[in-house]
C-alpha cells in the first residue's frame, strides 16, 4: 500500500505526533473487516438502484465506490450501513452476515457530507459519542477522544460548538467522531464534496494517512474521478445499479472495459478505427482521417470496426509532420498553467482533445494553426 | 440438511418481518386515530343519523329552509361571513406586507402586536370591544368631548360593531396567513423586477400579488368558514337584527322537543363549512387549512398540481391585463411613496384596532369606579382583591387550570405520537390521515359541542373534568400535530443516521437527536394545546356542569349578567399569561434558530 506510513506523515507535517500515535494505534487494532456483498438488489417502485450487485472487499482495503448520480453508490453505501434493507442478496462482514443487524449494531464508522454533526454538542462531546454508545468508561474515553482530537490536530477546539467552525473543521471533527471507536469498517459519503479545492486535496491526503495509521477497511463514496484516482487501493465504478468493472486506479485508467468507465473516468478520446491486421496483441488499425497507428487490445478483438481510447496526455504533438503523424487543426487553445488543453479537428472531422505541457519557447496555438500529432500502440488502448 | 433446519431458516424472515412490521411508525398513529373516532367522528356521525330520523329523512331540513327566522339567518350569516372576510383580506395584506418590510426592532414589534391577540380568548376580545364602544367608554367619550356627539350614544348592538368585532377578532388569521405566504417568496424576485423596468407598483401587481394570491386565498377561506361557525362575537356584539346560524343551535339546544331539528341545523353548517373546505381544497390543496406545505407522497400528484398552478397563474395575470394594467397606469402618476404610506397607513390602523382595546381593557382593570368607565376616576386594585378573594372565581381559575394541564397532556401525546408517525412512515394517503387530524380546526365549535353533548349524556361524562379535557384535546391535538410534523421534517435525518451507526439504538436516537432537535417545537405545542383549552368557552357551554365552572364560562356568565371591572382584571390576568408564555418561548425559539 504504498509508502510507509512515518514517511508520508513527514510529507503532511507533525511527524512527531503521528509517528507517537502510530505506534500506539497500531498495537491495539490490527487491521479491518473483511466486506463481501452478494446479488445485493434494491429496487424503489420500477427503478433498480441496486442491480444485483457483488463486491468482495479485503480486510484494510480503501475502495471506493465511483459513479454518477443515480449510479447506486450512496444506495450501496446505505445498503451496507443498514439504512435501508436489502431486498434479496446479503451483506458479510468478516464471513457474518450483517443486513438484518439493526444500524447501531453493526459497529461502524461514518463521515457524512453534510458533517451530520449534533449541534447540541461540543467537539469533544460529539467525538465521545460513539464511545459512550458503546458503554466505554469515562477515563478511557477521556483518553481515547484526546488522542483521536490530536491525530485530527483539532485539540485547541475541543469545547467549541460545531457551527463556531469552519467546513474543513467540521468534516475532521465528524472524521474524529468515525474513527475514535477504532472501528473496523469507516464509509464515508462523499465526504470532501462540500469543501473547497484546496481544502479537499488537503483532507484527502489527511483521510489517506489516517487510513495507514488506523487500518480500518474504508468504503468511500464520490461522484469525483480524480478523488477516487487519488486516494483508493481498488475503485469500483457503478453505472445504472450495476458495478460496470472495479480494479486498481491504474488499471482503471489504462484499461477500461467499456466506453462509460472511459469516458467517465479521467479526459478522454473515443476513435473509431477499423482493424487492418492484428499480430499477437497488437493491431493494426486506421481511422476516419487515414491515420494508421497500432494500439493493444485484448485477444478476443481481431476484425472489424473497434472503438480505442486515446488519453490526451499521450498524444505527441509537434508543429512539424513526421513519419508517423497525422495533420489536426487547433479548435481551441486553454493555457492551465503547468499544460495546455488544446481542442483540435482530425482530417475526417473527429474532434481530438490534446494535453501537453507547456514547453518553453513554444507559443500558444492558435485557433487554425495545424498541428502534427501521433501516439503508439502503448498508448491507447482498445475497447470491446 | 435435515427438514427441521430447513424450517428454521424459513421461519427467520417470518419473524422479522413481524419485528419489522411493529416496528412500523405508521403504528403511532393508531392512538390518535382512536381516540378522534371515538370523541369526534363518532359523535358527528350520530348527529347526522339523529337529524335524519324524523318522519321522513328530510323532515327537519325542510324546517331548516322553510321557516324565515333560519332561512333569513342564514343568509344573512353568509353575507356577514364574506363582508367580515372581504375586510380582513383588505386590511391584512397591507399589514402582513408591512411586518415583512420592517426590520429589527419594528418588525419584532409589529408581528407581536398582531400574534399576541391571536392568542388571547375571543371571549376577552370581544368584551374589550364591549369595553371600548360602551356608553362610557373612550370612543363616546372622545367623540362627545371634540363635540361631534352632544351626549352618548349606544355604539354597540348593531351590524356596525359585529362586522367590527368579528373583523378584529380575525384579523390576525389573515394576517399570519398571507405573511407566511409573503415571506416565502424570494427577496430577490421583487428586485428582479425593479431592475427589470418595473416601477414599485407594476412590482407588486405583476409579481408580488400573482405569486401571493394562493395566500390571499387562504386567508379569504379560513377567515370565512370561521366566520360561519362565528359565535361569540356576534352574540355579544350584535342587536337582535344580527343573528348568526350558529346562535340558533345554542339558544334551541336546552329545549328537548327541538331533538332531531336541532341535530339538522347543525348538520347544515357542517355541510356548508365542508363544503367550502371541500371546493378550495381543490383549488389551494387541503394544506391551506394548516398552512403547511405537501407531505411528500407520489410525485405524479405533485406535477398534477404544479400544472393546475400555471393555468389559474395565467387566468389570473389575464384579469389583471384586462382590468388592472391600466388602472395602475394611472396609479403609476403618483409618486413612488404613495404606496408605502398606504401600507404604513393601513398596517398602523390594524395594529391600532388589535391593541387598543387590549390597553384599555388593562387600564380599567386598575379602576377604582365601580362601573366600566374610561379614563378611570382613579387607581385602584380593588378589583384584584375582589377577583382573588372571590372563592367562585378562584375555584373556576383552578378549574380552567386544571382542565387546560389534562388537556394538553392529552394532545400532546397523542399529537406528537401521530406527528412521528405520519412523517417517518410510508403508508399511502399520508395527506387524507393529516386532513383527518387537523379537520378538527374547521368543524364550527357550535356543531362539535352539539354532537359531543350526546355523547357524554350516553356515557354519563357531562361535567367530567376528564370528560372536558378530552374533549378540549379534540381541537388541540392539531395544533401540536401542525407544529410537530413541521419540526420534525426539520430534523435533518442524517443527523439521525449518525448517531444510528456510531451505535446508539432507535430510542438512544431519537432521546438525543431527535427530542432536542424537536424541542421548541415541543414547547411551543404544549404551550398552545394548553391555552386552547384554557381559552376554550363553547364546547365548554355544552359540557360543563354547575359544579364544573370554568373561567372562560364564568366571563361568559357575568358578560351577560353584568359589565363589571372583575372581568377587566380576567382579561388582564390572560394577556399577562399569553405575553409571559410568548417571553418563556423566545430563547427556546433563540436556540432552534441558532442550532440551523
Amino acid at each position: 500500500m504504498g509508502e510507509p506510513a512515518a514517511q508520508r506523515a513527514m510529507r503532511s507535517g507533525d511527524a512527531n505526533v503521528r509517528t507517537l500515535l502510530t505506534g500506539r494505534l497500531r498495537e491495539r487494532d490490527a487491521i479491518g473487516s473483511s466486506i463481501a456483498v452478494r446479488d445485493a438488489v434494491k429496487t424503489y417502485g420500477s427503478f433498480h438502484a441496486v442491480d444485483r450487485i457483488s463486491i468482495d472487499i479485503m480486510p484494510g482495503e480503501f475502495i471506493t465506490l465511483l459513479g454518477p448520480s443515480g449510479s447506486g453508490k450512496t444506495t450501496l453505501l446505505n445498503l451496507v450501513a443498514g439504512f435501508q434493507s436489502l431486498d434479496s442478496g446479503e451483506i458479510l462482514v468478516d464471513g457474518k452476515p450483517v443486513h438484518n443487524v439493526p444500524t447501531h449494531k453493526r459497529g461502524f464508522g461514518m463521515v457524512f457530507q453534510s458533517y451530520a454533526l449534533f449541534p447540541n454538542m461540543t467537539v469533544s462531546q460529539n467525538v465521545a459519542f460513539p464511545l459512550r454508545m458503546a458503554g466505554v468508561d469515562r477515563a478511557t474515553a477521556e483518553r481515547r477522544v484526546a488522542e483521536t482530537l490530536e491525530i485530527m490536530r483539532l485539540t485547541e477546539h475541543a469545547t467549541k460548538s460545531p457551527s463556531q467552525m469552519s467546513g474543513g473543521q467540521q468534516q475532521r471533527v465528524a472524521i474524529a467522531r468515525a474513527i475514535v471507536r477504532r472501528p473496523k469498517v469507516v464509509l464515508m459519503d462523499e465526504p470532501l464534496s462540500a469543501l473547497d479545492r484546496r481544502l479537499r486535496e488537503q483532507i484527502q491526503i489527511e483521510i489517506r494517512d489516517l487510513h495507514q495509521t488506523i487500518g480500518s477497511t474504508i468504503l468511500f463514496v464520490t461522484h469525483d474521478q480524480g478523488e477516487a484516482l487519488t486516494m483508493s487501493d481498488r475503485i469500483a465504478v457503478l453505472n445504472a445499479g450495476r458495478i460496470v468493472q472495479i480494479g486498481r486506479p491504474l488499471d482503471i485508467y489504462r484499461h477500461p472495459t467499456d466506453r462509460f468507465v472511459a469516458s467517465f473516468v479521467g479526459e478522454s478520446n473515443l476513435v473509431e478505427a477499423e482493424i487492418l491486421q492484428k499480430r499477437g496483441s497488437t493491431l493494426t488499425m486506421k481511422n476516419r482521417a487515414g491515420y494508421v497507428f497500432s494500439a493493444e487490445s485484448r485477444d478476443t478483438i481481431d476484425v472489424g470496426r473497434a472503438t480505442v481510447l486515446v488519453r490526451p496526455e499521450r498524444i505527441a504533438v509537434s508543429n512539424e509532420p513526421n513519419a508517423n503523424s497525422t495533420p489536426v487543426s487547433v479548435t481551441s487553445a486553454i493555457f492551465l498553467g503547468e499544460i495546455l488543453r488544446i481542442e483540435a479537428q482530425m482530417e475526417g472531422g473527429e474532434p481530438l482533445l490534446i494535453r501537453c505541457t507547456d514547453m518553453a519557447g513554444r507559443p500558444l496555438p492558435a485557433i487554425g494553426d495545424r498541428l502534427h500529432v501521433s501516439w503508439g500502440a502503448a498508448d491507447c488502448w482498445v475497447l470491446a | 440438511m435435515t427438514s427441521a433446519s430447513i424450517g428454521v431458516q424459513a421461519g427467520r424472515p417470518a419473524d422479522l418481518d413481524l419485528v419489522r412490521r411493529l416496528r412500523d411508525p405508521a403504528l403511532l398513529l393508531l392512538p390518535a386515530l382512536a381516540f378522534l373516532a371515538f370523541i369526534y367522528l363518532l359523535p358527528l356521525i350520530d348527529l347526522i343519523r339523529i337529524s335524519v330520523s324524523g318522519p321522513s329523512w328530510s323532515s327537519y331540513f325542510q324546517r331548516v329552509f322553510a321557516i324565515p327566522l333560519y332561512w333569513d339567518s342564514l343568509v344573512r350569516t353568509m353575507q356577514i361571513s364574506v363582508t367580515v372576510a372581504g375586510l380582513c383580506l383588505l386590511f391584512g395584506y397591507p399589514t402582513a406586507l408591512l411586518i415583512h418590510r420592517s426590520r429589527g426592532i419594528v418588525q419584532v414589534l409589529i408581528a407581536t402586536a398582531i400574534v399576541l391577540p391571536y392568542f388571547i380568548a375571543i371571549l376577552i376580545r370581544t368584551y374589550a370591544w364591549m369595553v371600548l364602544l360602551g356608553r362610557n367608554g373612550p370612543v363616546n367619550k372622545l367623540l362627545v368631548s371634540i363635540g361631534i356627539l352632544s351626549e352618548p350614544v349606544q355604539l354597540l348592538f348593531n351590524r356596525g360593531t359585529v362586522l367590527l368585532g368579528m373583523t378584529a377578532v380575525l384579523l390576525p388569521l389573515m394576517v399570519l396567513t398571507i405573511y407566511s405566504s409573503v415571506a416565502r417568496l424570494d427577496q430577490s424576485l421583487t428586485r428582479a423586477a425593479l431592475a427589470s423596468g418595473a416601477g414599485p407598483i407594476a412590482a407588486f401587481w405583476r409579481v408580488l400579488l400573482p405569486l401571493t394570491l394562493p395566500g390571499m386565498g387562504a386567508g379569504f377561506l379560513l377567515v370565512f368558514v370561521a366566520a360561519i361557525g362565528f359565535f361569540i362575537t356576534p352574540t355579544l356584539l350584535g342587536g337582535p337584527g344580527d343573528q348568526m346560524f350558529a346562535m340558533h343551535i345554542t339558544q334551541q339546544a336546552d329545549s328537548v322537543t327541538s331533538e332531531g331539528f336541532l341535530q339538522a341545523l347543525g348538520v347544515v353548517l357542517l355541510t356548508i363549512t365542508l363544503a367550502v373546505v371541500a371546493v378550495a381544497g381543490r383549488f389551494l390543496g387541503f394544506e391551506f387549512i394548516w398552512g403547511g406545505r405537501k407531505l411528500t407522497e407520489a410525485a405524479p400528484k405533485a406535477t398534477d398540481r404544479h400544472a393546475a398552478d400555471g393555468g389559474r397563474r395565467s387566468f389570473g395575470a389575464s384579469l389583471a391585463d384586462l382590468f388592472g394594467w391600466p388602472l395602475l397606469r394611472l396609479f403609476g402618476r403618483l409618486p413612488a411613496s404613495c404606496g408605502t404610506w398606504t401600507v404604513r397607513l393601513m398596517g398602523g390602523l390594524v395594529i391600532a384596532i388589535l391593541i387598543l382595546p387590549i390597553i384599555v381593557v388593562m387600564i380599567i382593570s386598575f379602576s377604582s369606579a365601580s362601573y366600566l368607565t374610561f379614563p378611570p376616576p382613579g387607581f385602584s386594585l380593588r378589583w384584584y382583591e375582589q377577583f382573588f378573594s372571590d372563592s367562585n372565581w378562584m375555584r373556576a381559575f383552578w378549574t380552567s387550570l386544571v382542565v387546560a394541564a389534562m388537556s394538553a397532556a392529552i394532545a400532546v401525546v397523542l399529537g406528537a405520537s401521530a406527528a412521528l408517525g405520519i412523517v417517518r412512515s410510508n403508508i399511502r394517503g399520508k395527506s387524507a390521515i393529516m386532513l383527518l387530524l387537523v379537520s378538527p380546526i374547521i368543524v364550527p365549535p357550535v356543531v362539535l359541542g352539539l354532537s359531543l353533548y350526546s355523547l357524554f349524556l350516553r356515557f354519563d361524562l357531562v361535567g367530567s373534568t376528564v370528560g372536558l379535557a378530552a374533549a378540549h384535546a379534540i381541537g388541540g391535538l392539531p395544533i401540536v400535530v401542525v407544529i410537530l410534523s413541521a419540526s420534525l421534517q426539520g430534523v435533518d435525518t442524517r443527523l439521525e443516521q449518525a448517531a444510528a451507526v456510531h451505535g446508539a439504538s432507535s430510542l438512544t436516537v431519537f432521546r438525543l437527536v431527535t427530542l432536542p432537535a424537536i424541542m421548541p417545537g415541543l414547547a411551543a405545542a404544549t404551550f398552545f394545546a394548553f391555552l386552547h383549552s384554557f381559552d376554550e368557552l363553547v364546547l365548554t357551554l355544552f359540557l360543563s356542569s354547575a359544579q364544573l365552572k370554568t373561567l372562560p364560562l364564568m366571563l361568559w356568565g357575568d358578560i351577560n349578567y353584568r359589565l363589571n371591572p372583575v372581568l377587566a382584571v380576567v382579561s388582564t390576568l390572560e394577556v399577562l399569561l399569553v405575553i409571559a408564555g410568548l417571553v418563556l418561548a423566545r430563547p427556546v425559539l433563540a436556540t432552534s434558530r441558532r442550532a440551523t
